[in-house]
């Protein structure tokens, strides 16, 4: 179950707020190298491939303007925040994958000390008691 | 500042190539022509899933081993991007060799992959292949490399597409269904295209205008089917005769026409001898006989001839062909101002 924190905000909600930040800069970064489209269908092809194993993530809608959680946040806020966070790590973990899978390590050089604070922090969310 | 203003004329310059090509081989050889102006790679390469080939324009001195891990490397980086396994064996590969460095910096026989960067080729969603930098050099491409190479993808993906959906028309609209020659119209389009490359990069162009002689003669003798057959088969040795830049068009009838770019007089004069000997010595089957027929051949070339447009071009090719023809047929003329 999702755990309210003393500020009165849902975990899950403290989650979501950083992982949807996490994507908006990695979609600047990454948009600016490779360019809205290809990256439309980069994070397309991963929302597929992993959403099957965390079907919450297929809720996620990606189009050439970024990324938006809206639909996410309404259907899945009473989700455990745990549960949100593995699912986002596996996302961001096949996305780095795909990044060095086409350029080595030209777009992971750029995102990688991004999402590595960002994760962290999510896991030290998620495991507070 | 100034670097990058240079840059991007160049990445200018390389997308109008892209969107002016009419087949993915030219697409690649102008691209790979111009991509060592933005980028140090040894090969530059197109999958392109249409037609399970793989294009690649690469160094002269690369090994084969080199190709061969290239090629596997972007089969393998599909295959990650696509839903089905792709296969190395069932994918045609097209090697393209030019010399993209100076002698001193020939690479070594044993060279293997250090760095590539792989894009999708993608339109609407839909993954149509991919393009890839690939060089023998560790860590050889940085971000920016990686900008102006999406931008360059991003416009080969968009030809490509339009390649596909009008494939099938532009089979019919450009090609002569008798000869399978190029048409008239394509002949106009493309000239309109090299003349322009010529007149303002001031490149050398010639045009061989080529006639049959006497070929009424065959067409009342034997009759039209046995007219078409010869038209065929000279079709056939004029497309053998030409470098893989040159243009072939049935231009009507009996007439044809070569567009070689970057030849000079004595480049064409030599192609259209070949052509004028090679028919000469040919036995044409006409009906139950065999025969001898002959060829008259008119050059006109930019800038010897001081032509200003295509058309100029076109009526100094068709007086030359006249001339060849007053001259006594079965000989090639070079345009004459006088």
């Amino acid at each position: 179950m999702a755990k309210e924190t003393k500020g009165g905000k849902w975990t899950s909600d403290l989650v979501l707020d950083l992982y949807s930040s996490l994507l908006s800069e990695v979609w600047e970064v990454v948009s600016a190298l490779i360019g809205e489209a290809i990256l439309e269908l980069l994070f397309n092809l991963s929302i597929k491939k992993i959403g099957e194993k965390y079907p919450f993530l297929n809720s996620l809608k990606v189009s050439e303007e970024g990324i938006s959680l809206e639909k996410m946040r309404e259907d899945y806020r009473s989700m455990p925040p745990v549960e949100i966070h593995r699912g986002f790590q596996s996302l961001f973990n096949h996305l780095l994958n795909l990044f060095s899978a086409l350029t080595e390590g030209v777009i992971s050089r750029e995102v990688f000390p991004k999402v590595f604070p960002k994760v962290r922090e999510a896991e030290r969310l998620v495991s507070q008691k | 500042m100034r670097l990058i203003f240079k840059n991007l004329n160049i990445l200018r310059s390389i997308i109008n190539t892209i969107n002016t090509s009419f087949e993915i081989k030219e697409i690649v050889e102008s691209a790979g022509n111009n991509l060592p102006n933005l980028f140090e790679f040894s090969a530059f390469g197109v999958l392109w899933k249409a037609e399970s080939t793989l294009y690649l324009y690469q160094e002269e001195s690369c090994p084969s081993s080199f190709t061969q891990e290239v090629a596997r490397n972007m089969v393998r980086v599909f295959s990650i991007l696509g839903e089905e396994p792709n296969d190395l064996d069932r994918v045609t590969l097209q090697v393209e060799k030019r010399k993209l460095r100076p002698s001193h910096m020939m690479m070594d026989p044993k060279a293997t992959l250090k760095s590539y960067l792989t894009l999708p080729l993608a339109v609407e969603e839909e993954i149509i292949g991919c393009v890839s930098l690939n060089s023998d050099q560790p860590n050889a491409f940085d971000a920016q490399d990686l900008q102006f190479f999406s931008v360059i993808g991003y416009q080969m993906a968009a030809t490509l597409k339009h390649f596909q959906r009008f494939s099938s028309v532009k089979t019919m609209a450009i090609y002569d269904t008798l000869t399978t020659l190029y048409n008239r119209g394509y002949l106009e389009e493309r000239l309109i295209i090299e003349a322009q490359k010529s007149f303002y990069g001031g490149i050398a162009l010639s045009l061989v205008m080529v006639d049959i002689d006497h070929f009424k003669k065959v067409n009342d003798t034997f009759g039209h089917t046995e007219g078409d057959k010869v038209l065929k088969e000279i079709a056939s040795l004029l497309k053998t005769s030409v470098r893989k830049k040159d243009t072939v068009a049935r231009y009507g009838g009996e007439e044809f026409i070569l567009i070689l770019p970057e030849a000079g007089l004595d480049e064409a004069s030599m192609i259209a001898e070949r052509i004028r000997r090679l028919v000469e010595s040919t036995l044409f089957e006409v009906g139950q006989a065999r025969m001898n027929l002959t060829v008259s051949l008119g050059i006109s070339n930019f800038p010897s001839h001081h032509a200003r447009s295509k058309e100029d071009l076109v009526k100094m090719a068709d007086q030359a062909l006249y001339d060849a023809k007053r001259g006594g047929r079965n000989r090639v003329c070079i345009f004459n101002p006088a």
